[in-house]
């Protein structure tokens, strides 16, 4: 009963509003960059997105983990259902890439760029496990009471994290480089968009580790109230896993057969 | 330390209602935003009612209609059908289930804030050169095209509607499994939990198909993609699938609820348990699950293999069957009954008659022998106006006129609300099987003009007399609810009702209850009359 005690004076929250003010900037931003083109003004209500977001989210961490009076387990149910809706998310991508798949099933070699390697899948597999396997030594750690053993493994995970996400726009940049353009072909379309959607996913994860690792390495974060680390950390798991599912598509389904 | 509850809700300082995280102040937000975007809605209806009075085109030029069919519906639907019944889920479930509040409180202030920002975005709608003009359903290619409006927009707003019922689905579903007070299991809490909490569970699993829609809508115009570009080897009809996928299922989020407040009120209002209350809650579930298998019936004249054409008209069919369930349970939980036909009974017998209506002219719709004929026809624009439009702001009324008193602390008038309702059943009636008869004698929906026959002309009259009626039958129940602030006081439970909102006081206290936890006799059920 997490909020019981609460009393009712402490019924307000500024942040959630700052949060809000910032997705509402978000989408003045996209239209005004993309639809009302006005590229300059899009990047400005961009730039005051990031850093009103930047803002709401720091004042809300902090008054989470100051006001809230104990420890629930509600917030893993919580990362759980947001899941599913993920889930499916990355569900519509696919059905896309099948659809377009099945439709030009004869025709789909001439889509296929001849500078798509699926080893280098392989090695991204790799990056995002060992990221993984960061944050669970991080979250052990940090249950021990470890923290800087915990900081050092979560600053492999965001290396890590990192590191997959510039390798990945450089793979990008080169495909296009071939002429592998957004709009070559229903190939193209979906590889960029299952990739894509993926990476939007780590950067938003990564976010989530700053934000972690901000919340344990100023000590806001005890022993006693880790739901937060498990939240991010299954967050975590769930990009990773959705990778293996996207390289089998985009790379082998999409590359090899 | 606690404020009394002599200071309700609507004392609240300006601060305290824009920052607020109480779940309480929460709902009214969003029941007005609701009800303010409802009323802008309805007078599109109007304004379109009034261009089809007479063959020709008198008043609206055909972009303005455009936009107004595109607005009406969008608003309507998501505005008011689905996002009404967010100010029930607050309003309500925390304190049905014993709770202090939601599980996370800022989270659902967030929540209102996206819908908030989806609301500006509406507005800006409404400057002439961002009208969007591509009908809510926003089907390719004609959504890329730029006479359609600003796509950017309807993807925006579309992503910003999800947003919040993706928080308040995350925050209500922990809510609902964790913050039970001991001895109300999910077998004994209210039918309208299990009816707003289905309907946020589809929403859930829903939405994030809707969104991936529109992302690639907004990709195919603005970034060159090409997944509805059959010149690519894209596949237009592959958006269709997507946005059914949500948007069949979309109807049991408008409609469960309102099943939920026709069980809470036929229980209270004649004394009696619900008949069968587990079969209830079996129906509820079964028509979410089977929502998710019918979608391509919206397709049928859109080109799919004929093995799925069969299919999902069976799934059609079948959901006959937990539908009629609750028809037959409603009807036994009357039999034998100390009926009381107050303004919240009579709302909720009329939602359930036109229910009915909606829902016996469905089934044909299911057959694609029968629904190929009469496809985007005005019978259609009839027929879900019965199940959507009517059944659902029947069942949302009548919970408004149930709930009233535990929400304001007052009494509203009976009277008012009894000519409000007559007013709605037969200006509706007219309204819409009009149109329903119209569709099947071949109008087409959609069009700004059609062709001078004299009995399509009767018929769309007669829809324009029905539409005067229902106007000014929600114009009285504003003014009943309106009216009812300075009503006599109410006392905590008038209907006399176990079901645990009625234990607090008139207007509930802000946390609720006055010592937690909560606690409930074994055999209490929010239904235990004698
Ligand atoms: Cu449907």
């Amino acid at each position: 009963m997490e909020e019981a005690l609460v009393h009712s004076e402490h019924e307000t929250s500024v942040w959630p509003m700052a949060v809000g003010a910032s997705i509402l900037l978000s989408a003045l931003s996209l239209l005004s960059f993309f639809h009302w083109q006005m590229p300059i003004l899009g990047i400005v209500l961009g730039g005051a997105m990031l850093a009103i977001l930047a803002i709401g989210l720091a004042g809300w961490a902090r008054e989470a983990f100051q006001h809230a009076p104990e420890e629930t387990e509600v917030g893993t149910i919580a990362v759980a259902a947001f899941v599913v809706s993920e889930t499916i998310i990355f569900g519509t991508v696919f059905v896309a890439f099948w659809v377009g798949r099945i439709d030009n099933f004869d025709v789909w070699d001439t889509f296929v760029p001849a500078g798509l390697e699926a080893s280098f899948a392989v090695w991204l597999t790799f990056i995002l496990w060992a990221s993984s396997i960061m944050i669970v030594l991080s979250e052990r750690a940090f249950t021990r009471g470890d923290r800087k053993n915990a900081m050092i493994y979560l600053g492999a995970t965001l290396g890590l994290g990192l590191l997959f996400v510039v390798l990945h726009m450089n793979e990008w940049i080169h495909l296009v480089g071939e002429g592998f353009t957004v709009d070559a072909n229903v190939y193209a379309t979906s590889f960029y968009s299952l990739t894509g959607v993926h990476t939007s996913h780590v950067i938003v994860g990564i976010a989530i580790n700053l934000v972690l690792f901000w919340v344990v390495a100023s000590g806001l974060m005890t022993r006693e109230r880790t739901t937060f680390f498990k939240g991010a950390g299954l967050y975590w798991h769930f990009v990773d896993i959705m990778w293996l599912l996207v390289a089998a598509n985009a790379y082998l389904i999409g590359g090899a057969f | 330390m606690q404020e009394t509850v002599a200071n309700p809700w609507f004392r609240a300082s300006f601060r305290e209602w824009i920052f607020t995280t109480d779940h309480k102040k929460i709902a009214i937000l969003y029941g007005m935003t609701s009800l303010l975007f409802f009323s802008v809605a309805g007078l599109m209806g109007m304004a379109i009612r009034l261009e089809l009075n007479q063959p020709g085109v008198q008043y609206l030029d055909p972009d303005l209609y455009n936009y107004l069919l595109t607005g009406h519906g969008a608003v309507m639907l998501l505005w008011w059908a689905i996002a009404f019944w967010g100010a029930f889920s607050n309003f309500l479930i925390p304190i049905m289930i014993g709770a202090r509040d939601v599980a996370f409180p800022r989270l659902n202030q967030l929540s209102y804030w996206f819908f908030f920002s989806a609301s500006i975005l509406v507005l800006i709608t409404l400057i002439p050169s961002q009208q969007i003009k591509m009908m809510w359903t926003g089907y390719p290619p004609f959504v890329l095209h730029d006479t359609a409006g600003p796509t950017g927009l309807y993807v925006l707003i579309v992503i910003l509607i999800a947003g919040s019922t993706l928080g308040t689905g995350v925050n209500f579903i922990t809510t609902v499994l964790r913050f039970r007070a001991k001895g109300i299991t999910l077998g004994k809490t209210n039918l309208i939990i299990h009816g707003l909490i289905s309907s946020i569970v589809v929403q859930l699993v829903g939405v994030p198909a809707f969104v991936g829609a529109v992302v690639m809508l907004f990709l195919d115009k603005y970034i060159g993609t090409g997944f509805f570009d059959a010149n690519t080897g894209g596949d237009p009809v592959l958006y269709q699938h997507l946005f059914w996928f949500y948007s069949h299922p979309a109807v049991y989020v408008m409609i469960l609820p309102a099943f939920g407040v026709f069980s809470e009120v036929l229980s209270t209002m004649s004394k009696r348990p619900i008949f069968g209350r587990t079969s209830m809650i079996y129906a509820i579930w079964a028509i979410a699950l089977l929502g998710f298998l019918v979608w391509a019936h919206h397709m049928f004249t859109s080109g799919m293999p004929q093995w799925l054409r069969i299919f999902m008209s069976f799934t059609t069919v079948l959901i006959a069957v937990p539908t009629g369930i609750k028809v037959f349970n409603w009807v036994g939980t009357l039999y034998g009954g100390a009926i009381r036909l107050n303004t919240a009974m009579l709302f909720t017998l009329g939602g359930i008659f036109m229910f009915l209506i909606g829902g016996l002219t469905g089934i044909p719709l299911a057959l694609p022998a029968f629904d190929i004929n009469v496809h985007d026809s005005a019978f259609i624009v009839g027929h879900f106006h019965y199940v959507l439009g009517m059944a659902m702001t029947l069942g949302a009324f009548s919970g408004v006129y149930f709930w009233y008193p535990k929400i304001t602390g007052r009494m509203y008038p009976e009277r008012w609300g009894k000519i409000s309702f007559w007013l709605i059943l037969v200006g509706a009636n007219l309204l819409y099987f009009a149109m329903m008869m119209v569709g099947i004698e071949g109008m087409p929906r959609r069009y700004v003009d059609y062709p001078e026959i004299d009995y399509w002309v009767t018929l769309n009259q007669i829809s324009s007399v029905g539409a005067v009626f229902l106007a000014v039958g929600v114009g009285v129940t504003f003014y009943a609810w309106f009216k009812g602030l300075s009503g006599p006081e109410a006392g905590r439970n008038p209907w006399g009702s176990p079901s645990l909102e009625w234990t607090v006081s008139s207007p509930p206290p802000p946390q609720n209850f006055d010592s937690f936890p909560v606690e409930v006799a074994d055999d209490w059920s929010p239904y235990k009359y004698h």
